[in-house]
């Protein structure tokens, strides 16, 4: 990789809007879904080294608290992954949202985590897309350290992946204990040539 | 005459969409805000008839700016235009005083209709 990926603050600023209406739009899914007012951040992004996200990944794993869901998307191309972050506290109250009867397996808990994230990581690429006019094709989502390791994962990026952008956005949702954070992560040739689609919203 | 519109919203390149948005026929002078407390600041400072104000942003979001514009009771007809698209949010703002709700990404046609609905323009003149 000879070019090394920036933002300018101008790029950061569009990522971030498209983001903004991307975001509203699960938003808006998650809302009719569970019947609830969610609270929407201002989400951050940013270039991150590779190196740093995989201590982040790392504590996720033998985590107990947490659950996160990964699917890959695809299309004109741009490729990248949607990581959902579940705090499992949010599990309980999910539920009730959804009627879930009694205490949750395993097997349940795994089930509402694959709803919620079909939902949000849909609309949220989905709207991203739909403003670069780009139609993406999503990857089955995997759960993370159920059906694949952690470390699997990250040797399996580990040369192709020195940088990248990640976009994260915290979803709270208004008087329930339910907290998740989605990042989106775009491979560095694929923020190389959205820099170059973008450009043209941001022509005066 | 020309009218004086007040744009607020944190995004850079959100503020310059909502600007080319207007309708063309229109005449106005347009000054921008990052978010509410610089809106609030600039309403208290100068006259606007409109303003066109986004819902997430720093330093004061658009529903405390829609609380402060009524608890001063500062004269100015506002327009929320925001991503967070629930029918709640929409309820939210217009409990609190914002005439309509406009989805982002705005467009030209749906921000005309709204201001000659309420009769901020008058109906576009015959090309």
């Amino acid at each position: 990789m000879n070019e090394q990926i920036t933002l300018s603050e101008d790029e950061r600023d569009c990522y971030q809007e498209i983001t903004n209406v991307a975001m509203g739009k699960a938003a808006d899914r998650l809302a009719r879904l569970l019947g609830v007012y969610v609270v929407l951040p201002i989400p951050n992004v940013n270039i991150i080294e590779i190196n740093e996200f995989k201590m982040t990944l790392k504590s996720l794993e033998g985590n107990a608290t947490v659950s996160a869901v990964c699917q890959g998307f695809i299309g004109a191309g741009i490729a990248g992954e949607a990581l959902l972050i579940f705090n499992d506290a949010s599990f309980t109250d999910i539920a009730k949202l959804l009627d879930y009867p009694g205490n949750l397996d395993k097997h349940e808990e795994l089930e509402m985590l694959m709803d919620v994230a079909n939902v949000l990581n849909g609309a949220c690429i989905q709207g991203i897309g739909g403003q670069l006019d780009i139609d993406f094709s999503q990857s089955h989502p995997v759960v993370l350290g159920q059906h694949c390791s952690i470390s699997d994962l990250l040797n399996d990026k580990q040369n192709a992946w020195q940088r990248t952008m990640a976009i994260e956005i915290n979803y709270t949702i208004e008087d329930h204990n339910i907290n998740c954070d989605l990042l989106l992560l775009f491979t560095e040739d694929s923020v190389l040539h959205m820099n170059r689609l973008i450009s043209f919203l941001l022509e005066d | 005459m020309v009218s004086k519109v007040l744009i607020c919203d944190d995004s850079n390149m959100a503020r310059k969409q909502m600007a080319r948005a207007l309708p063309d026929h229109w005449p106005v002078e347009v000054t921008f805000a990052k978010h509410g407390q610089e809106a609030i600041e600039l309403i208290k400072a100068h006259e606007f008839e409109v303003m066109f104000l986004d819902l997430t942003m720093p330093v004061m979001d658009g529903y405390e700016t829609l609380e402060e514009i009524r608890k001063q009771d500062l004269p100015i007809m506002v327009l929320v235009v925001s991503g967070d698209i629930q029918p709640e949010a929409q309820e939210r703002v217009k409990k609190l005083g914002a005439i309509d709700f406009i989805k982002k990404p705005v467009d030209q046609a749906r921000i005309t209709a709204v201001l000659t609905e309420y009769g901020i323009i008058g109906e576009a003149p015959n090309e």
